[in-house]
């Protein structure tokens, strides 16, 4: 500040007119305004029936995908606040269990030198297939739509738990493991006081890489073949074909974002809260 | 026993182009309990190697830890370790990490127990405020004291500290010295800290153990430091000796710096010239007569080339003076001992020694076997000319000198030393010595041996030269009346009823360093597999020397003429008589050539033999003299010799050792030995021009 000063006064700012409170999202609004204003331009050049502009979206959706979220006609007409409860809901099953088969397989690669690098070609090898083509074979296997998509999310979101957590236990500062060996801490004490509070950075950075690849699957698995929830809810509007369809896949995207971006920041936030003083 | 013993440590690291590492090289070290001892040298040296050690968090290659009579195997909260960075778990608060220890150990003890050991720690280390707060809101200053508190907390039995307070700001380090000295001092815990701070190491240790460079470190110099206890920093550093310690510390690690430089200087300019003989010849050529025309030294220049390894057998020039001390040279070549592939050792025999040094500076001679003292006294440039940088790879023998009076000092009752100083006490004339060599090894235990018997040097004695070969003519001659030489010259003396036998060398100094290997630091850089090959056929030879059932066969090799002859190799063959009139004693007893470390070139051994060049007022004692010694005895060279020939690598043996006089020689501490000598006064200490060597300073006026 003391050393900027004289510059700056030697110009005599504009006072400014807008107000302090605004100031921060100014940036935000200028730059999301200019793009639904292109948006609605394209929109105009391409026709409404090609792709809905920003308001068209709006009006056309508004009763009643978005003024009622929970609306319940049966079957799998519900309002979306229903159809992304149902995805989270597969989401939370496959995810939970992929974040505790994750973990505990990363903590073996990591405690043990010989499986880590053994399994370590297989895991670079199934990491890199793409959600989608676990699916058929899911299904083979569980002859069952929702268990398949409950299954490719598992699959997707294990490889950066189970990388991570074995990662973050081979990079334990060797500070603290001669710490471990100089007290000789027993094993469940190393655990608990050495590798647990160590990794569990790494592990949340895996968590989080995680949550989003499992969202970004059950969208794409719900499409395919599903009863119920967003990625369906997507699908089923494309093969209506109905007047105001590409809305509601426009609105229906614009709240996969949303959400998306929610769990990011919850594990994120959960993250942060647990490894307090780790880093 | 003491608390700790490091004994022979070795430690040895893989390297990933499978190469190894030698970090630390025969470590001894005993510590006492109570002891707080300090490990100093440069980075790199291998002291948190030694420190880990220590605390068995790695295991020595070689060698091992004792404390308190078991070995050292895996870490343990008895040798509780502050590490350099602090190591407290981040997610722990204050207490919460010292508990950790605290519950580690004291298992047993109630919940009430513990905790209290965990607050009478935290309130040891004025840390009562900060108890329950996060390593990461404290200052470095505090977590330090929180480690120290950690390992105090669990009462060890040694206590390792790798520089504690390395990363602290001046004023934070200060008061903690202070604290952890106190501290220590109340848990009277052993205590070893690694540090490069000199003043740290001086305030707080009993001694201080200096570690040359890695690689192959290696205990430098131990250092006592007397202050008494409780020591305050003021207090300390107004003790009259405090700025002669310091001095004596920063000047070993500015010796062990200038050592490092030198090495790398000399590797790079090895590798240059390796590349130089790979180029094109014209190339090269011209390249050499630019280096030849600046260094201005033509014969020198043009003789030097890279090492070759692959041009055949290394014809090598050997000069030596005959005696019964190159015994295992006679024998390397009459059993075909010397790697024919590797070398050609050619003999080249003096008289006199003079000839012999004048002809090894002049390069004439790539080798030559010397007297013990040779290689310092070319280094020092103590016999004229420019110091010249003279190496010692091996020791060639030890002992076999005897010192032989004419008969008619017999008849005066001259029978010990006793009698020989009360006769010169009345005595007119002074008593005429001669010794074969000045400044030589045979003058120098002759000077120490009459001095310690009260003889006056300077009034009572005149020392002259004579070749070995001409003494027994100027004791017929009386032109001299005693002289000091090998044992066997002396024993023809005694058959020609010439002289009797007052002394020999093991009457002054049992195991003495007799002959050695001489050459210079560029031959020996130049041809490393002659010399090696050389060196390795010497040692395979000593040890069939040293072996009593090849006696007969030892004497019939010795009596050819260019050796010994047949008279000198007879008087091998009988019983050694003193010429006394008393019987003849054992058979006449031979030098060592190879049993019980005979080869090693001892740095502690040079060390004596440079304060007794000092004591006779021939050169002021180096202050450099680590620099000096490290430049000149080569263990690592007998090291990779003894490998060639098959044996185990020697180490060197610390302990301080005594002579005549009866005063033990500490290596570390020689200026204190020079003090206590009989007359002994303050000994001028000065730093000496070491040897540049010619092919170093011809190369820095290349242009690079």
């Amino acid at each position: 500040m003391a050393t900027s000063s004289p510059t700056t006064q030697l110009r005599p700012r504009r006072p400014s007119r807008v107000r302090p409170v605004l100031r921060p999202i100014l940036p935000y609004v200028i730059c999301i305004g200019g793009f639904l204003v292109a948006w609605q331009i394209l929109s105009a050049i391409l026709g409404a029936a090609r792709l809905p502009g920003p308001i068209t979206v709006i009006s056309e959706t508004w009763d009643p995908y978005i003024s009622q979220p929970f609306f319940d006609e049966g079957g799998t007409s519900k309002g979306l606040g229903w159809q992304i409860l149902i995805s989270l809901q597969r989401v939370a099953l496959g995810y939970g269990l992929a974040a505790l088969i994750g973990i505990t397989i990363g903590g073996l690669l990591g405690l043990s030198r010989f499986i880590g690098k053994g399994l370590d070609p297989v895991i670079q090898v199934l990491r890199t297939v793409p959600p989608l083509a676990w699916f058929p074979i899911s299904l083979m296997v569980f002859q069952d739509a929702s268990t398949s998509a409950i299954f490719v999310i598992f699959i997707t979101a294990i490889w950066p738990i189970i990388i991570n957590t074995a990662v973050g236990i081979r990079e334990i500062p060797q500070d603290y493991t001669n710490v471990a060996r100089v007290l000789r801490l027993r094993k469940g004490e190393y655990i608990r006081n050495i590798v647990i509070p160590a990794t569990v950075p790494y592990v949340f950075t895996g968590l989080r890489i995680a949550v989003g690849l499992a969202w970004l699957a059950i969208v794409a698995a719900e499409m395919l073949k599903a009863d119920g929830g967003i990625g369906y809810f997507i699908w089923d509007s494309y093969n209506a074909g109905g007047d105001s369809s590409s809305s509601q896949i426009i609105l229906a995207i614009l709240y996969v974002g949303l959400v998306g971006l929610a769990l990011d920041r919850l594990v994120a936030w959960v993250g942060r809260r647990v490894a307090r003083g780790a880093n | 026993m003491a608390f700790l013993t490091v004994d022979d440590v070795t430690q040895v690291f893989p390297l990933d182009d499978g190469g190894r590492y030698v970090a630390l090289k025969d470590i001894d070290l005993e510590i006492a309990e109570g002891e707080f001892v300090s490990l100093i040298g440069h980075s790199g040296c291998g002291k948190s190697t030694l420190l880990n050690l220590l605390a068995g968090l790695s295991q020595a290659s070689c060698g091992g830890i004792l404390m308190e009579g078991r070995q050292v195997t895996e870490p343990g909260p008895d040798r509780m370790v502050v590490f350099q960075n602090y190591s407290l778990l981040p997610w722990q608060t204050v207490r919460q990490n010292i508990a950790l220890a605290v519950n580690r150990v004291m298992g047993q003890a109630s919940v009430g127990e513990r905790r209290e050991r965990v607050d009478e720690a935290i309130a040891m280390v004025g840390l009562i405020p900060a108890a329950e707060k996060l390593p990461a809101e404290l200052s470095g200053g505090m977590k330090q004291r929180v480690a120290i508190a950690r390992a105090l907390a669990i009462r060890p039995r040694l206590l390792l500290l790798d520089e504690p307070f390395g990363a602290l700001d001046a004023l934070t380090r200060g008061n903690l010295q202070e604290q952890l000295m106190t501290l220590c001092q109340q848990a009277g815990v052993t205590t070893v800290m690694v540090t490069h701070d000199v003043d740290e190491a001086l305030l707080l240790s009993d001694r201080v153990v200096m570690l040359t460079n890695g690689p192959e470190a290696e205990i430098g110099q131990i250092l006592e430091v007397p202050f008494a206890r409780p020591r305050h920093r003021l207090e300390v550093m107004d003790h009259s000796r405090y700025y002669q310690l310091r001095a004596e510390l920063i000047g070993f690690l500015q010796q062990q710096r200038r050592l490092r430089q030198r090495r790398a200087e000399r590797e790079l300019e090895l590798t240059l010239s390796a590349a130089e003989t790979a180029a094109p010849a014209s190339a090269a050529a011209s390249t050499a007569a630019g280096r030849t025309a600046e260094a201005g030294a033509p014969a020198a220049a043009t003789r030097r080339s890279a090492p070759q390894r692959l041009a055949g057998p290394a014809s090598v020039r050997l000069g030596v003076i005959p005696g019964l001390d190159i015994a295992p040279l006679a024998l390397a070549l009459a059993d075909n001992l010397f790697d024919s592939v590797r070398v050609r050792v050619v003999t080249v025999p003096f008289a006199n020694w003079e000839r012999l040094e004048e002809r090894l500076r002049e390069g004439e001679l790539d080798v030559a076997i010397t007297a013990a003292t040779t290689p310092l006294a070319l280094a020092l440039g103590l016999n004229g000319g420019a110091p010249w940088p003279a190496i010692t790879p091996m020791t060639v023998s030890r002992n076999g000198n005897a010192l032989c009076l004419a008969r008619s000092f017999l008849r005066d009752g001259v029978r010990d030393r006793d009698s020989l100083a009360a006769l010169l006490r009345q005595r007119a004339e002074p008593l005429r010595l001669a010794v074969p060599q000045r400044h030589g090894t045979a003058e120098l235990l002759l000077r120490h041996w009459l001095a310690a018997g009260g003889v006056a040097l300077d009034r009572e004695v005149t020392f002259s030269v004579l070749s070995p070969m001409a003494m027994q003519g100027a004791l017929r001659g009386e032109r001299i009346d005693g002289f000091i030489a090998g044992r066997y010259r002396v024993a023809e003396a005694v058959e020609d009823r010439q002289g009797y036998v007052l002394a020999t060398d093991l009457d002054i100094w049992r195991g003495h360093p007799e002959k050695v290997l001489t050459c210079s630091e560029d031959w020996a850089e130049r041809h490393p597999d002659a010399l090696l090959a050389l060196c390795a056929g010497l040692m395979r030879a000593a040890e069939r020397c040293d072996d009593g059932g090849r006696r007969e066969e030892l004497t019939r090799v010795l009596s050819q003429p260019q050796w010994l002859g047949t008279r000198a190799a007879i008087a091998l063959g009988r019983q050694f008589d003193m010429g006394t009139g008393a019987p003849p004693g054992e058979l006449l007893a031979f030098n060592r050539w190879h049993a019980d470390r005979a080869h090693l070139p001892n740095r502690a051994e040079g060390t004596w033999i440079l304060s007794q060049f000092s004591r006779w007022g021939w050169c002021p004692f180096p202050s450099n003299r680590l620099e000096l010694l490290s430049q000149v005895y080569r263990p690592d060279l007998c090291d990779k010799a003894l490998e060639l020939a098959g044996y185990p690598a020697l180490r060197p043996d610390r302990h301080p050792f005594t002579l005549a006089d009866g005063i033990p020689f500490n290596q570390d501490d020689p200026l204190a030995y020079l003090r206590a000598l009989p007359g002994g006064s303050e000994p001028l200490v000065e730093p000496v021009t070491l040897p540049e060597s010619p092919f170093l300073s011809s190369t820095s006026a290349t242009p690079a």
